[in-house]
């Protein structure tokens, strides 16, 4: 059998990075915040919603902005999950101790998931 | 009569590619578990109501522990074969992992965190994992092989610091202790098919040295070459971890927010895959000495139109890409030098005193950059200090001699 190349290089990685993703998808579900909590919290709301819109909903839900992000739909605030997600966000998270640009992305994608598969 | 049995071919845990796949996901592990200690510093010293200075010193403990050990490591994975001294590894950085989330007394936490996960990851290290693939893929394939699994590396780098993350906000930080140990008891499962290169009660093959280990390592420092790329590895480690360590404060200095410093680091995994994998392709395709040489040159360079510039989140992502093209480039073209001079047979133990000395310039890179950091009152002083140890490692690297050398030709 011969030796591999770069095909099998890319598909290694790739391979990789879906499998990191469905296990981040897992882990993420289970920091999923209940409505009643309150506190530090990520919340994301729809890609692309502008910043302006994000933070008048984050205020209507009677919360505190801690700080946004280069992506002006994830924000780091302080106030109760429940209402966050009823003024419009896709969800609320635990804070993460790294980049929100990086751990909100993939909240995204996993409350774009929960939505799709009923989670 | 006689009867002719044609050979059995390999069962498929053994083929070419499954061995490959398994010493990448080794490298992924290995270096990603690793790469997310530095989440934990925060959590763990409040539980306990410890100064930071009880984690630190556990990871420079870990650090120094880690680099004495790979040259030990490498010669248990010449003389019994990489797949036996990945799994001791692997257990034992398991167990460091697992002591690191249940142990409240701070000598402990130094024991477990900082010498029993030291000696686990040189033990399951991409070094040695290297010098498997090193003796099983063909000559024309083995710097490719080396850019890959170093590539590897740094993709666990990249992907595990996320997941700590998330598993700490979920689960809390013991339980993502837990988690991560568990995760690097799975190298045994992934050293399994690296059994195909057992070097145990082997002699030597054709067209290698018959040297004792002693004598190779002997004969080694007395080579020229030998002597001057691990001198030039030295420059690596005290870039590297003055970088690594000091980059995020000196940004914050410079008005650069706490993001987009998060973002800028995070640039330096992803361009570090790229760079590992095309410095792999570039050492199987000629000379090696020239392009670490250039790697070299150009870190330098970077580092001072980055400082001589304003600093600005433009300036500090290009930097940032930049020197993560750059970061381990330098890592498949020193093993492939190690490879060419010195052979496959003791590779590892040879490339880990070559590591040895990098793990002694990253000490002095974090170390120095803190101390005339408090001496100064910046980092100036160090930044130049990197940027002259990038052009004496350019230097250095030219006068090696990229052939077998005269001692370890075969007898």
């Amino acid at each position: 059998m011969g030796y591999p190349g770069h095909r099998f290089a890319l598909g290694l990685f790739a391979g990789v990075i879906f499998v990191w993703l469905a296990v981040m998808m897992v882990v993420m579900r289970h920091s999923v915040l209940p409505p009643e909590a309150t506190g530090t919290m990520m919340v994301v709301f729809e890609p692309g919603t502008a910043p302006d819109a994000a933070f008048a909903a984050i205020t209507r839900a009677g919360a505190k902005p801690i700080r946004d992000t280069s992506f002006g739909f994830i924000w780091v605030v302080d106030g109760e999950a429940g209402k966050l997600v009823k003024e419009g966000a896709l969800g609320a998270y635990r804070d993460l101790p790294i980049s929100p640009i990086v751990s909100g992305c993939v909240a995204v994608v996993d409350a774009k998931a929960a939505d799709a598969f009923g989670l | 009569m006689t009867t002719e049995t044609a050979p059995r071919p390999a069962p498929w845990y053994f083929l070419p590619m499954t061995v490959l796949v398994a010493g990448c996901m080794v490298a992924i592990i290995n270096f990603g578990v690793r790469s997310t200690f530095g989440l934990f510093t925060v959590p763990i010293s409040e539980a306990h109501q410890w100064p930071r200075e009880v984690f630190s010193l556990a990871v420079a403990i870990q650090n120094l522990v880690w680099g004495i050990a790979t040259p030990l490591a490498g010669m248990m994975a010449d003389r019994f074969g990489s797949a036996r001294v990945l799994m001791t590894g692997a257990v034992i950085y398991a167990i460091g992992v697992v002591v690191m989330a249940t142990s409240s007394n701070p000598l402990v936490f130094h024991l477990g965190g900082g010498i029993l996960v030291g000696i686990g990851i040189a033990l399951s290290s991409f070094s040695i994992v290297m010098a498997a693939l090193g003796r099983i893929v063909p000559p024309e394939k083995r710097s490719w092989a080396f850019g890959l699994a170093t590539a590897s590396g740094s993709l666990g780098q990249f992907i595990f610091a996320p997941f700590a993350a998330a598993l700490l906000s979920a689960y809390g930080w013991q339980n993502a202790l837990y988690v991560l140990a568990a995760s690097s008891l799975g190298i045994i499962l992934f050293a399994l098919p690296l059994m195909v290169q057992n070097t145990s009660r082997s002699t030597a093959v054709a067209g290698e040295t018959d040297l004792s280990m002693g004598q190779a390592i002997s004969k080694a420092f007395g080579e020229r070459s030998y002597v001057l790329l691990t001198s030039g590895f030295f420059v690596c480690g005290f870039q590297l971890a003055f970088i690594t360590v000091h980059l995020p404060p000196y940004l914050a200095e410079h008005g650069i927010s706490k993001e987009m410093a998060g973002l800028a680091m995070g640039l330096i995994g992803l361009f570090n895959v790229a760079g590992s994998y095309l410095s792999g392709i570039i050492g199987g395709r000629g000379e090696k000495r020239m392009p670490l040489s250039l790697i070299y040159l150009a870190r330098s360079a970077a580092v001072v139109a980055f400082i001589m510039l304003p600093i600005t989140p433009v300036t500090t992502l290009i930097f940032t890409a930049t020197m993560g093209f750059l970061w381990l480039s330098t890592v498949p073209l020193t093993m492939g030098l190690v490879t060419v001079m010195f052979g496959t047979r003791y590779m590892a133990t040879l490339y880990g005193f070559v590591f040895l000395s990098h793990q002694v310039g990253s000490f002095l890179g974090v170390w120095l950059g803190g101390r005339l950091y408090d001496m100064y009152g910046n980092y100036d002083i160090v930044w130049w200090m990197g940027v002259a140890l990038g052009v004496f490692a350019a230097i250095v690297h030219l006068p090696i001699i990229e052939k077998r050398a005269a001692t370890f030709a075969a007898t």
